[in-house]
């Protein structure tokens, strides 16, 4: 099936998310779409999908004009979306997802479970997955999840498959094991949409790669013609250091001591299982591991947030645990949390509030009467040009800022304080080439001088850039500490649980 | 260098861990009843002295059972057993041809049909057959609660010896059940002498009549928040079914027609409501919870006004007509129970069908499926072709239907005039029955006709609490702490559905 966009403009209020976009999607082809956040590649599949109503333009399906005002008319027009969220319902069945929305019913209105099933795995034995089709999707690892909205897509009979972001979820074997998936679907003479932020995976699958920035389509081209330099060149507009510049760590004393952590998460049950790692002044300890093996509650269990159920944690030796969150933050602690804009920000507060949000009880910000304004302005004022924060001043409010900025702010305000711990959970989450390359700095900076840095994050790439020793968890506990010149198929089975077996005494 | 081939998966919530907490539970369960246990033998077996309680069986039963000789009631126990033997035996289903599917629904009537035959002939026997003439049992008291002591006990000891990982709550109820039967008698002791005998069946059958607008409103606020919109509106939705189902029957002097007439304006005025409810929520997305009591306060004010200022002037709109009461052939002359389940009004029976069905509709249909989507996570309806809309208009308009037919119950059902506040926060406690019966119908169910007996207990206890030092009160406030108990999550693991009472739009 042959797909073409033409002339697609999409605004919200005065932004203009999609101006004037192009594309052509050729049978059988895996086409990339390349760009940073907000770049409008979203909201362009979601156009094609019929979530987004655009402004003007047309959408070509096999050289005719075709209009699709809702989901129900891209599935028509066999058109299948994966999410970047899954749009799946964790209570149900695999089956269920699958045929909601185009249930077998027999006799009506009762659904047809036995022919839903019979079809559900004739359908998974032509494109080879593994699926139990009453298996609750919430019970299922996140590579099965993703089959499962594929295989929903393909039970529609989809021609053209929008993947949005698919590997930003995956281990490295997962992603993969999806790289061959897409290959066979291309053998069968399916389209996929591919959208992605990660420049070695374009390369490796892309037939076409097509480049968005700010809305606009800057660029198409094809592997053989380019390279990752020149990828990262076009999504930005400008030349990108893609490797981080990093001198040999000196490490000094252990800072952070943590010493068989047990900590619990929101359900009740045991996420941290006994971790114990110590941090040295002037040393990047990065973590690596799929999410949801306890990276959320460690950092909550360090920062304060979290009730540690057994353990301790020691910073310059002093105890950490059962202090509240306040004492933990004037003990030296700085935090970059996982979710910046629920937990590090207030989005309808100003940035130069914001900027001091942890600092307002210190009598540099504090007066009699409430706050000291003008401390607060100036401090923004400094932090703005100091950071190169792109706003227009500091009284703008957070929520018009874009991630990359939003996160800078964040970075800014951990920063102003004297620290001796800095905990950075996925500090470049979401954030474009360029942002990324500023975070890296900042982070490398810290550390020489002479603070004890951990980072947390679910991309391999940045904790091998980053860290001075990788800690690998799963499952809430650390499967191992190595060196971050381990090999990346070493480490993505040590995130998956399982150890490499040949050097398996070297390491520890 | 070589890989190792195994990847252990990392699964997210494995079941051993569910098993685990549910083992943990169990152990807290038990030896809470075994403490229950000993304090019933302290309490109710310390009622030293020949205190003696007698309780009534048998209640207006319209007739007995069918009488049979001696000699042939042998032939229906023996097909009721032959009947139930597949039901409680795996290998009794064997003898069950093969192309003779035994499903649930065979498996409930095979319960229904064996458990009347095997009743039937015991009755006989031990001469409880009424004919709706009372029988009276009179026990000691101290020896009653030695005897529930220790069933309780013996429950509560192997719930905690056992942990059983599921399964846990059949014991529960058990122990809580006796513990309530050791309490009525020991409330009631000295009524052999003092002739105030202990009403079982009739405790029993006030308990049914006062659950079923529990029944019609729990079961509305399961619809609606299966599908994602809180319905707090159905107080109003009863106060509306209530006032207007008397006055269409009263208008037309309770002939057969208008009965029907008033439960189907009850039951339009409660989904009009609903549909109000929708409107707001949905197109405009106010907030649920807000004008929910928004229009509670409206549905107040109005029956306030049609009151005082309507029906004082014409009395005659406000009469009292009962509903058919239907005594279900057979089964409502079973001792004891049949009175309580069988020979009651037709809206008890409606209510009790709708259960069944909303049960059908929610977890079989293709309605039901995509309802149910709708309120766990609407945008992935949305992605297929569901709308999100459409399903919530639906289930919030039925729901206010099924809300208004409760109001009906509680005027034309059990055949009083409407009076003012005699919804009295029922359709709040609706919700919280809701909770309790974790958002299914079947839950729904036996939340309501719990809170139902905690509701008959209070009206039912005050005649031997005179003669006690706990003021009526106390008994009173029964059915909210059972509430509080049941919103705070003490009946286990709740879990709502996921996107309850949050609104949808699509960009």
């Amino acid at each position: 099936m042959k797909l073409e966009l033409r002339a697609v403009t999409k605004h919200f209020g005065s932004l203009a998310a999609n101006k004037n976009v192009n594309l052509l999607v050729e049978p059988g082809q895996i086409h990339c779409l390349l760009g940073e956040n907000g770049a409008g590649k979203s909201t362009l599949m979601n156009v094609l999908y019929g979530m987004i109503t655009p402004d003007s333009g047309q959408l070509l399906i096999n050289d005719e004009v075709v209009s699709i005002r809702d989901p129900k008319d891209a599935v028509t027009h066999k058109i299948g979306m994966v999410h970047q969220h899954f749009m799946l319902i964790p209570v149900f069945t695999v089956a269920e997802n699958i045929i909601l929305g185009s249930e077998p019913v027999k006799p009506w209105p009762f659904i047809d479970h036995q022919s839903a099933t019979e079809r559900i795995v004739s359908l998974a034995k032509e494109y080879n997955f593994d699926l139990d089709p009453s298996a609750t999707i919430e019970n299922l690892p996140i590579g099965t999840q993703q089959r499962v909205e594929i295989l929903k897509a393909l039970s529609h009979d989809a021609e053209v498959l929008i993947l949005d972001e698919p590997t930003a979820v995956l281990t490295p074997q997962e992603a993969e094991a999806l790289m061959i998936v897409m290959r066979t679907l291309k053998a069968q003479g399916k389209s996929i949409i591919f959208i992605t932020h990660k420049l070695k995976e374009v390369l490796e699958i892309a037939d076409v790669i097509t480049v968005m920035r700010l809305g606009e389509v800057v660029g198409t081209t094809t592997p053989d013609e380019t390279n990752e330099a020149a990828l990262a060149t076009m999504m930005v507009g400008r030349n990108v250091n893609l490797v981080v510049q990093k001198p040999p760590a000196h490490p000094g004393d252990a800072t952070l001591e943590v010493t068989d952590l047990f900590v619990q998460d929101d359900r009740g049950l045991t996420a941290v299982k006994g971790v114990s790692f110590e941090v040295r002044a002037g040393e990047i300890l990065a973590f690596a591991g799929v999410q949801g093996n306890g990276q959320t509650e460690l950092v909550e269990a360090l920062t304060g947030l979290r009730r540690v159920t057994a353990g301790s944690v020691i910073l310059n030796g002093s105890e950490l645990v059962g202090r509240s969150v306040r004492d933990v933050l004037n003990a030296g602690v700085g935090h970059v949390p996982e979710d910046r804009q629920r937990h590090g920000l207030v989005l309808s507060m100003s940035i130069a509030d914001n900027l001091v949000l942890d600092q307002l009880n210190s009598s540099q910000y504090k007066s009699w009467s409430g706050r000291k304004l003008k401390a607060i302005e100036e401090n923004g004022t400094r932090r703005i040009a100091e950071y190169d924060i792109r706003a227009q001043n500091e009284a703008e409010p957070l929520s018009s800022l874009s991630g990359g900025n939003q996160q800078k702010v964040v970075m800014a305000r951990e920063l102003s304080r004297e620290l001796k711990v800095l905990i950075c959970a996925q500090p470049t989450r979401g954030l474009d080439v360029g942002s990324i390359e500023f975070m890296h700095r900042q982070i490398v900076a810290i550390r020489d001088e002479g603070v004890a840095v951990v980072i947390i994050s679910s991309e391999l790439d940045e904790v091998i850039a980053l860290g001075d020793r990788v800690a690998v968890l799963y499952d809430g506990k650390i499967q191992d500490i190595v060196p971050p010149t381990t090999s990346r198929a070493d480490l993505g089975l040590l995130m998956a649980g399982s150890r490499p077996t040949a050097n398996a005494g070297a390491t520890s | 260098m070589s890989i190792a081939p195994e990847i252990v998966t990392p699964e997210i919530v494995t079941l051993e861990n569910l098993r685990q907490i549910t083992r943990e539970r169990a152990l807290g369960y038990g030896i809470t009843l075994i403490l229950i246990g000993v304090l019933e033998v302290l309490w109710f077996g310390g009622a030293r002295s020949a205190l003696k309680t007698t309780i009534e069986f048998g209640y207006n039963s319209s007739s007995a059972m069918p009488s049979i000789a001696s000699a042939l009631r042998i032939i229906p126990l023996f097909l009721g057993l032959l009947l139930l033997a597949p039901v409680a035996s795996h290998s009794a289903r064997r003898f069950i041809p093969e192309r003779f599917k035994f499903t649930k629904g065979v498996r409930n009537c095979f319960i229904i049909v064996g458990g009347y035959l095997v009743i039937w002939p015991i009755a006989l026997w031990f001469g409880v057959n009424s004919g709706g003439a009372l029988r009276t049992l009179t026990i000691p008291v101290s020896t009653s609660g030695y005897v529930v002591g220790i069933l309780t006990m013996v429950a509560g000891g192997l719930l905690a010896w056992r942990r059983f990982d599921r399964g846990a709550s059949p014991l529960l109820y058990v122990g809580l059940i006796v513990f309530m039967l050791g309490f009525l008698v020991w409330v009631a002791r000295g009524s052999n002498v003092s002739g105030l005998h202990l009403q079982l069946t009739g405790i029993l059958a006030a308990a049914v009549a006062a659950a079923t607008f529990l029944i019609f409103g729990s079961l509305s606020g399961t619809l609606c928040e299966r599908s994602g919109v809180v319905n707090i509106a159905i107080e109003g939705q009863f106060m509306t079914g209530a006032i207007s189902s008397v006055m269409v029957v009263s208008a037309l002097n309770g002939t057969g027609i208008s009965k029907l007439l008033g439960v189907l304006v009850a039951g339009i005025l409660g989904a009009l409501i609903g549909w109000v409810l929708a409107v707001m929520s949905l197109r405009y997305q106010a907030n649920q919870i807000i004008v929910g009591i928004v229009i509670v306060a409206f549905c107040t004010a109005v029956t306030q006004f049609i009151m005082f200022q309507v029906l004082t002037t014409h009395q005659n709109l406000n009469g009292a007509y009962a509903l058919p009461v239907w005594a279900v052939p057979f089964f409502s002359h079973i001792p004891i129970i049949g009175p309580i389940l069988f020979d009651q009004n037709i809206l008890v029976y409606v209510a009790i069908l709708g259960v069944v069905i909303v049960n059908i509709a929610l977890f079989r249909t293709r309605w039901g499926l995509r309802v149910r989507s709708v309120g766990e996570k609407p945008i992935a309806s949305e992605t297929v072709g569901v709308s999100v809309a459409r399903m919530r208009y639906g289930a919030v308009i039925l729901g206010g239907f099924v809300a208004g037919l409760g109001g009906a119950a509680f005027t034309i059902g059990p055949g009083t005039n409407f009076t003012f506040g005699m919804t009295n926060g029922y359709g709040y406690i609706a919700l919280a029955i809701m909770i309790f019966g974790r958002w299914r119908p079947y839950g729904a169910l036996m939340a309501s006709l719990l809170f139902g007996f905690a509701i008959a207990l209070s009206a039912n206890l005050n005649i031997y609490l005179s003669q006690l030092v706990i003021p009526q009160q106390f008994i009173s406030m029964l059915p909210y702490i059972i509430t509080i108990a049941a919103v705070a999550g003490l009946v286990g693991r709740i879990r709502p559905p996921a996107a309850d009472g949050v609104p949808f739009s699509r960009e």
